[in-house]
């Protein structure tokens, strides 16, 4: 076989140019289906490499299941119905039924027509937005960021912006930092204290966002609002640091109780 | 070959013979009527295909394999708060069609600065003429309160049960996605009564889209129809709010909820 005869994807070869189809295209009989390491090797680029991680991750799930000591059982815990059903159809008509004596206790008020001419003494959004309002509040801190030469780095209403795009990444980055297999607070004193931390920020932001009830000065609560959400942070991790010994031993025992070492 | 019938395809003497109560008879029925026409059982087959081989390979969840339901069941309210956001979800969903009908979504008719427009009239209308208006108007409105809290204390949960930890990243970030829609919806609705709360917490919408670099004018001139507040932004608000993220929250919530089933529950320890 010379390299002009080398067959080509449509059958013809690369000689000369068929305008009749060429040759009919071949079909493998049935019996004769190519397997994944045939089709592997005619396949190239992205395909192949398709095909091949296709096959390791089948080996790798092969050889996980032939290593595991995981016994599959019959269905444990509760039937669909009629435990489940009822179970959910409590909470729901419980919740919904909250919903509706809340709804009936404090219904909605109302306030004056809009009026471009007139800005109200105090603009608020709801109550979920004012962490974010609390954000747009930040700028007393703004010369504070500046580096170069005391100039602010950008406006008051940028550095709010930019304060919510920060919150949301750092929110966002959290799985890719926090990994393992580790679930209880307990167990990580750290990531529990980050978490309290968070909490305890969006209530001083809700805080500083409603300054005006407050009856202390602008740069106290400025500095609140940064202090306590880290003294609560450390407060948090110094407490679960301190519960922790305990909590492993119990989490130790009942896992060696349901698991002896062999 | 005859064309005739063949007697063991007539379904409907093979259905005189059973003893069927007419529930049976009437579902029947209806399945071989459709049946005929569209051959659904092959889609049946399948789907019943799908369903056993999902849930053979579905693995005993984490309070199964340890045997932790008698630990567990405490925390079961903290572990129900995604679907009572669904729920609430629900609730706003079916009071918002209903208070649609009868909300105009419109500044005219004021003459002064000041005075009442079109929306803030049939803001009035629904509160004092409609039948059960004013109930309904509440409802939606608490619906949304408990809807917000609910998302706010489910990421709670999440984070300090370490849930959203590694084969789960994808469903975090669509979480958080979530939770911004959420507050999306809640600001579009708060802006649709038009009055002065609504109209100035607008105007920081607006200031905050304008001092956003490169996107920003173009976000205010899509999300609030311009540079200054009026009926375009009314407008569009109103079409966020009952148009589009409806249709995008809900498809968002499926996907949420679809990974979730997929994935598995994370139980702590």
């Amino acid at each position: 076989m010379t390299d002009n005869d080398t067959p080509m994807t449509d059958g013809g070869t690369d000689t000369e140019a068929r305008t009749d189809g060429g040759p009919p295209a071949t079909v493998p009989p049935d019996d004769e289906t190519p397997t994944w390491s045939d089709r592997k090797e005619r396949s190239q680029g992205l395909a192949q490499l398709t095909y091949q991680y296709f096959e390791r991750s089948r080996r790798e799930d092969e050889n996980l299941r032939a290593e595991s000591t995981y016994v599959e059982r019959d269905v444990l815990g509760f039937p669909t119905w009629p435990h489940e059903t009822l179970r959910n159809l409590a909470i729901t008509s419980f919740f919904v039924g909250i919903m509706i004596l809340v709804a009936a206790l404090m219904p909605a008020h109302f306030g004056e027509p809009a009026n471009a001419g007139s800005t109200p003494a105090i603009i608020l959004p709801d109550w979920y937005l004012y962490w974010s309002f609390g954000l747009l509040k930040l700028n007393p801190i703004n010369p504070e960021l500046a580096v170069l030469g005391g100039n602010i780095v950008m406006g008051n209403e940028l550095l709010g912006i930019v304060a919510h795009g920060v919150i949301f990444g750092v929110i966002g980055l959290v799985p890719f930092l926090n990994k393992g297999s580790a679930r209880r607070p307990v167990e990580q004193p750290f990531w529990a204290a980050v978490g309290v931390t968070g909490v305890v920020l969006a209530f001083t932001l809700a805080a500083l966002a409603i300054q005006n009830f407050f009856p202390i000065s602008l740069d106290l609560l400025i500095t609140l609002t940064f202090l306590l959400p880290v003294l609560g942070g450390i407060i948090t991790y110094a407490v679960l640091k301190t519960m922790r010994e305990g909590y492993m031993y119990d989490l130790n025992r009942r896992y060696y109780m349901l698991r002896p070492p062999k | 070959m005859s064309l005739k019938k063949q007697d063991e395809m007539d379904h409907n003497a093979w259905l005189k013979n059973q003893d069927l109560t007419v529930i049976e008879t009437a579902f029947l029925t209806t399945l071989i009527w459709l049946d005929k026409r569209l051959r659904i059982v092959d889609y049946l087959e399948l789907l019943e295909t799908m369903y056993y081989r999902a849930n053979l390979q579905m693995p005993k969840s984490h309070t199964e394999q340890y045997d932790l339901d008698n630990k567990f069941w405490y925390w079961y309210p903290l572990y129900s708060l995604g679907s009572l956001s669904i729920v609430a979800y629900l609730v706003a969903a079916v009071s918002g069609a209903l208070l649609g009908f009868y909300y105009a979504p419109s500044t005219a008719g004021a003459a002064v600065q000041g005075d009442p427009t079109a929306a803030y009239d049939s803001l009035v209308m629904i509160m004092k003429d409609v039948q059960f208006g004013y109930m309904l108007r509440s409802i939606h409105r608490w619906a949304a309160q408990f809807m917000v809290a609910a998302v706010f204390l489910h990421m709670l949960r999440v984070y300090f049960t370490g849930s959203y930890k590694e084969p789960r990243e994808v469903n975090w970030i669509l979480g958080i996605v979530l939770i911004g829609l959420t507050l999306l919806f809640g600001f579009s609705g708060y802006v649709l009564p038009w009055k002065q709360l609504s109209y100035w917490a607008a105007q920081i919408g607006v200031e905050m889209a304008l001092a956003t670099p490169i996107v920003g004018e173009w976000a205010a001139q899509l999300l609030f129809g311009g540079f200054t507040l009026g009926q375009a932004t009314l407008v569009r608000m109103y079409i966020l709010h009952v148009f589009v993220l409806p249709f995008v929250v809900t498809g968002l919530i499926a996907l949420h909820v679809g990974i979730v089933w997929v994935q598995g529950i994370a139980e702590p320890h």
